[in-house]
């Protein structure tokens, strides 16, 4: 099992879309936190990355939503899901990102989590005996790897840099 | 895992306000905000029937970014404020945000007071060791050789405050550390930290990485306590004596002091009658 796979199985469809509700939910609004933070530290060609992610999360959460309706979903508090990270694997982690962050800093990050992402439904379909789960997981991950393309494409667009730029007006402390 | 009759209404965004936090992007404080909306989330809490109140530092915008109730206050007096709004207001669940310069220096005696009495609040401390709304200056918790600042060039000197151990030794009734890096967890102990009656004291390890960037390396230092909590001060005692301040993630006391909560009597409610009580 990778890292980035459930860390048990997920063998019913309504356990499924439970976690692929909170996944793509917590995705949905951490790109857009982050598009926030980095607007209001006029970081515009950053933020122009996360917001983008952040209207395919919420695209993508319209079907979902729709989906789970149809389904009593169960109830899982928010230590009780069964990723192997921390938060959802999809989710950046909030000091994973600076004021320094470069365009091809974002894309690199983000790739990594909708990798994740992707490896996350991937090893459920891979692992899953029912016929359901199983499709509908790699369905999931398909739609995960659109994303990923799409940031392939933005990095081969990205100037060489090392994720950070150089900060050419530091935080001073005040005397 | 809950059945499905059990579903929780609310979800973590219910409980932010629209306005966007103007915090350092990375800064632990958005961490602590997301970590206590997930835990009110959990806890099914209508946003009517919780306040959230501060004093003031970048951590202590917290209230405005919530959608309960709020009062950002005056430096270092939030546990006076949520205090009184508690013993007031019995019915509402009580938080208090803040940071170590606003709960450790200017209100630190506040502090003491608020463990001892034991008033059913909690009091979540995003602790950077630095004042960093006011641009960097070194604060109670910071350590003796830090030479960050101008004002203390060649670092304070002084010995770092230790909120967990006057805490106890003032008698709060629930302690424990978290840290910013691990957000689930950290929402888990603020929903048994809520559920404790009397004061609850969680500090967080929350990184300012703009005036302490080397702060972005607690998250490979910090790990997880090994040892589960105690209900027996003089233990617990023991243990934060030998503490690192790093070991974060569990709780360490639970103490069983009945919260402090004095019976007024029935009254209109109307000022008129309040006068009269305190007439000389
Ligand atoms: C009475 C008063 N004294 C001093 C200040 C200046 N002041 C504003 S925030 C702050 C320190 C905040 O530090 P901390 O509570 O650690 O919050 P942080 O910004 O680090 O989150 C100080 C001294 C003030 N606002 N009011
Ligand atoms: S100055 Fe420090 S504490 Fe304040 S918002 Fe920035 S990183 Fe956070
Ligand atoms: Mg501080």
């Amino acid at each position: 099992m990778s890292d980035t796979q459930a860390n048990t199985a997920i063998d019913s469809l309504p356990e499924l879309l439970a976690h692929a509700l909170a996944m793509e939910t917590e995705a949905a609004e951490r790109y857009e936190e982050l598009a926030d933070q980095m607007e209001t530290h006029r970081k515009a060609g950053v933020a122009a990355i996360f917001r983008r992610l952040e209207k395919e999360e919420k695209a993508h959460l319209v079907e979902l939503n729709e989906m789970c309706s149809r389904y009593e979903l169960p109830h899982y508090a928010p230590w009780d899901f069964k990723w192997a990270t921390g938060e959802s694997p999809e989710a950046i982690a909030i000091d994973q990102v600076s004021y320094k962050l470069s365009v091809r800093g974002a894309v690199e990050l983000a790739l990594v989590h909708e990798r994740r992402a992707c490896d996350f439904y991937a090893g459920i379909a891979q692992r899953a005996s029912d016929d359901e789960v199983r499709i509908l997981a790699s369905q999931f991950a398909a739609e995960e790897r659109e994303h990923i393309g799409w940031l392939e494409s933005c990095l081969a667009d990205c100037g060489p840099d090392d994720g950070a730029i150089d900060d050419p007006d530091p935080p001073l402390s005040q005397e | 895992m809950e059945s499905c009759a059990q579903k929780k209404a609310y979800k973590a965004k219910d409980y932010k306000s629209d306005l966007k936090p103007i915090w350092c992007p990375g800064c632990g404080d958005y961490t602590v905000l997301n970590s206590i909306t997930r835990a009110l989330a959990e806890l099914a809490l209508p946003p009517e029937e919780v306040a959230v109140v501060s004093g003031i530092g970048c951590s202590s915008r917290i209230p405005a970014y919530t959608s309960v109730y709020g009062f950002h206050g005056v430096h270092g007096r939030a546990l006076p404020v949520a205090t009184g709004l508690k013993l007031a207001r019995p019915d509402l669940t009580v938080l208090v945000t803040g940071g170590d310069g606003d709960g450790f220096s200017i209100g630190g005696n506040h502090f003491l007071h608020a463990c001892r009495r034991n008033v059913d609040l909690t009091y979540i401390v995003m602790d950077n060791q630095v004042y960093g709304m006011t641009k960097g200056q070194a604060s109670p918790t910071t350590s003796p050789d830090w030479e960050g600042s101008k004002l203390t060039p060649e670092g304070t000197g002084i010995n770092p405050f230790q909120p967990l151990v006057v805490g106890l030794a003032s008698g709060a009734n629930f302690i424990a550390r978290v840290s910013a890096s691990d957000p689930i967890n950290m929402a888990q102990i603020i929903v048994e930290a809520i559920r404790h009656p009397g004061f609850s004291l969680v500090q967080v390890l929350s990184p300012c990485v703009t005036f302490r960037p080397e702060q972005a390396e607690w998250r490979d230092i910090v790990r997880t306590a090994v040892v589960d909590y105690t209900d027996d001060a003089a233990r617990a005692a023991r243990r934060l004596m030998t503490d690192d301040g790093f070991n974060v993630g569990k709780v360490l006391f639970k103490g069983s002091r009945p919260p402090f909560r004095p019976e007024f009597e029935h009254t209109d409610g109307s000022v008129a009658e309040l006068e009269a009580r305190f007439a000389l």
